[in-house]
């Protein structure tokens, strides 16, 4: 149990030992990705309400910790979904569980280094704040490598491959959430429509 | 049945306790301004607010027995209080007492032996001597009169190498500066503001507008023909539209660009812009507007002193008033016919705290006094311009009596409380006024104030942490040694 939650430390220091390991040594986690998921929610939302003035140029008025975990939680299981149908099709090794685990242990250095910038940022003046946005641009590019590291470990793809299923599956996403949109659409229309008959046979009747 | 008949009586109840209880002074003061009266606050929202100014009359022609303006241009108010009008459609000046009850109308002057006059004036200022400057735009010349209407000078047909030789000289705006400079804004002059000496020779000219390249524009220009690019508009810079000086000589010009955040300029006599715009947003008029109205234009500007300025936007008929910062303190006026509401604005004009506003359309100058909220602003920018921190603070917590949403009282209390040396609270209210930058100055005060008091119990409890460890080391050390002594068997 304590390993467990130890392992995600592991990955983000080594990471193609660490990727590796959480597929083939099976030392990976859904319960773990859930947490590090959970705990990111938390430092998005305790940013977003607590970082200091000089930072935060969010209006509290309109802060809304639900449709947090939505924008935070929705593209990722989207890219995760995306990026499972790209690499099926591409001869990829990972399975969906695979990805997702990737993709949460990939996120733990944010998940590390917002809540004390945060923290930290509420005793900065204008000069310091330099740190607080290029330590979260640290983390965000942290981010980015570990999840190119991951993904390429997790299918067994060259690092040309990953960055074509990389950018295919953002393409990807912009299909499927253009076809949500299309299907939503199209049953408001259908709904509209079967109303609409009711309407007209209550009418006529 | 009952309980909802009770409910029922006593909403009507309630109702009618609030309408005789507070009707009164609310429909009063609502009624009064036939104009909304609103402000933008930090999140660029249009806020509600309390009037700052409130039409006071009007100052018609017919009242003060001359007949009614016709068109009139440009106005200006004197050092001494007296108000010029320049009645262009009437060609003829209008100059009255600081009560604005007595006119004195000067039509004509004598010009080389012979009676002149004017031909289509569009704008008039008044020098501290209370000499006249009049743009006589179809005459092509700068009349300067004495207060008696005599002629002072004339300037035109102005020489330069800097201008070509079928230069058309056609003044619309003039301003004077103290040292009888003359700045005049001049048609189809898109070099910036002519300037002359005090002789009436030409010395060129100061703030030009520059012309910023639109890169959609220029991706057409791109794949165009040659003869659709003759068909296109010019890149040329804006003419300016207006003019006028403050107390230190500086020039405040305005601009009809479209699309540009610098429509006021303040020049310093190098002619570079030095207009201050550290407010949430530019220098510019309204912050939202309909895209069939269009954005603010500026077709006049006029200094209220100590860094104050109110800018009159045509396209809506409002007044927008400044300070030295670039915050927007209040809005006033509109469109309509109400009093208070313009046809066609002109001119801004300042009589004491009193601001006029030139009705090209109607013929009229409304009267804005003032109210309570307004003067109280006025009072506390002034103040805090001159550096009376706490007469200044005083002020603007009146104020906020009058409107708790006043950003920019919450920022003027904090910056008196950052020159009292009273950080912590200086903080608070930069807050609340949503002002970073002196945010950070106070609490970098404020921090190395908290950091010097407490460096004493911080360094203590350091020492003491850091003598804690090294003991807990030490015991532990000792201990583990024993242990395995123990086990080796010694």
């Amino acid at each position: 149990m304590k390993q467990d939650f130890k392992f995600p430390l592991y990955v983000i220091l080594h990471p193609f030992d660490g990727f590796w390991d959480m597929k083939y040594e099976n030392r990976g986690r859904l319960r773990v990705a859930a947490v590090i998921l959970f705990l990111l929610v938390l430092a998005m939302i305790l940013q977003k309400q607590y970082a200091g003035f000089l930072v935060n140029y969010n209006d509290f008025r309109r802060l809304n910790s639900l449709s947090e975990l939505v924008f935070v939680l929705a593209p990722l299981l989207l890219w995760c979904i995306a990026n499972w149908s790209v690499t099926t099709l591409m001869g990829g090794e990972g399975k969906f569980r695979d990805i997702l685990m990737a993709t949460s242990y990939a996120l733990v250095p944010l998940v590390l280094i917002y809540p004390p910038m945060t923290l930290f940022s509420r005793f900065m003046v204008q000069e310091e704040t330099v740190f607080y946005y290029l330590l979260n641009t640290a983390a965000v590019f942290w981010f980015i490598g570990l999840l190119f590291v991951g993904i390429m470990t997790v299918h067994q793809y060259s690092p040309s491959k990953t960055i074509l299923t990389i950018f295919l599956s953002v393409v990807v996403m912009g299909i499927i959430v253009f076809l949500g949109t299309l299907i939503f659409s199209m049953l408001q229309q259908i709904a509209e429509f079967v109303i609409n008959v009711y309407r007209e046979i209550i009418f006529r009747a | 049945m009952p309980a909802k008949k009770l409910i029922a009586f006593v909403a009507a109840v309630s109702l009618l306790l609030t309408g005789l209880g507070s009707g009164e002074p609310a429909a009063a003061s609502s009624t009064a301004a036939p104009y909304e009266s609103y402000n933008y606050n930090y999140w660029e929202e249009a806020t509600p607010m309390p009037a700052a100014y409130l039409p006071e009359g009007y100052i018609t022609g017919k009242n003060l027995g001359i007949g009614e303006f016709l068109e009139p241009a440009d106005m200006h108010v004197s050092s001494s209080g007296r108000l010029y009008v320049l009645d262009t459609g009437n060609q003829r000046i209008v100059q009255m007492n600081p009560d604005w009850t007595e006119a004195k109308v000067i039509t004509t002057f004598e010009h080389e032996g012979k009676e002149d006059t004017f031909s289509n004036p569009s704008g008039i200022f008044v020098d501290h001597d209370e000499k006249m400057y009049i743009a006589d735009t179809d005459h092509q010349r700068i009349v300067i009169l004495t207060p008696e209407g005599k002629l002072a000078g004339m300037i035109q047909n102005p020489e330069s190498e800097v201008l070509p030789e079928d230069f058309k000289f056609i003044p619309l705006k003039v301003t004077v500066d103290k040292a009888n400079r003359i700045f005049v804004v001049a048609r189809g002059v898109y070099e910036g503001i002519m300037q002359f000496d005090e002789d009436g020779s030409f010395i060129g000219y100061v703030g030009t507008i520059k012309v910023k390249r639109n890169y959609a524009d220029y991706l057409w220009r791109l794949v165009s023909t040659k003869a659709q690019k003759a068909q296109m508009r010019l890149f040329i810079p804006t003419e300016f539209s207006n003019v006028d000086i403050d107390e230190k000589g500086f020039v405040y010009a305005t601009n009809i660009d479209i699309g540009s955040e610098e429509l006021i300029k303040r020049l310093n006599p190098a002619g570079q812009d030095v207009l201050k715009r550290l407010g949430y947003y530019p220098v510019a008029g309204d912050v939202y507007f309909r895209r069939t109205t269009g954005p603010s234009k500026f077709i006049d500007v006029k200094v209220l002193g100590d860094g104050m300025y109110s800018g009159l936007d045509s396209t809506q008929g409002r007044v927008f008033t400044y300070d030295e910062n670039g915050n927007l303190l209040y809005i006033f006026g509109g469109k309509g016919n109400q009093l208070g509401l313009f046809k066609t604005p002109a001119a801004v004009e300042m009589a004491g705290e009193k601001q006029l506003v030139l009705d090209r359309g109607k013929g009229n100058i409304v009267v804005f006094k003032p109210t309570v909220f307004g003067s109280r602003v006025n009072e506390a920018v002034r103040h805090h311009y001159r550096g009376e921190a706490d007469e200044a603070e005083t002020a603007w917590e009146q104020v906020l009596q009058l409107n708790a949403n006043y950003d920019i009282a919450y920022t003027g209390i904090g910056k008196a409380k950052l020159m009292n040396q009273e950080n912590k609270e200086a903080l608070t209210y930069f807050k609340l006024g949503m002002d970073r930058k002196n945010y950070s100055v106070a609490y970098k005060r404020y921090r190395r104030e908290v950091m010097k008091e407490h460096f004493g119990t911080v360094l203590s409890l350091l020492l003491a942490a850091g003598a804690a460890f090294a003991g807990f080391r030490m015991v532990r050390h000792w201990k583990l040694r024993r242990e395995r002594n123990h086990e080796t068997g010694f």
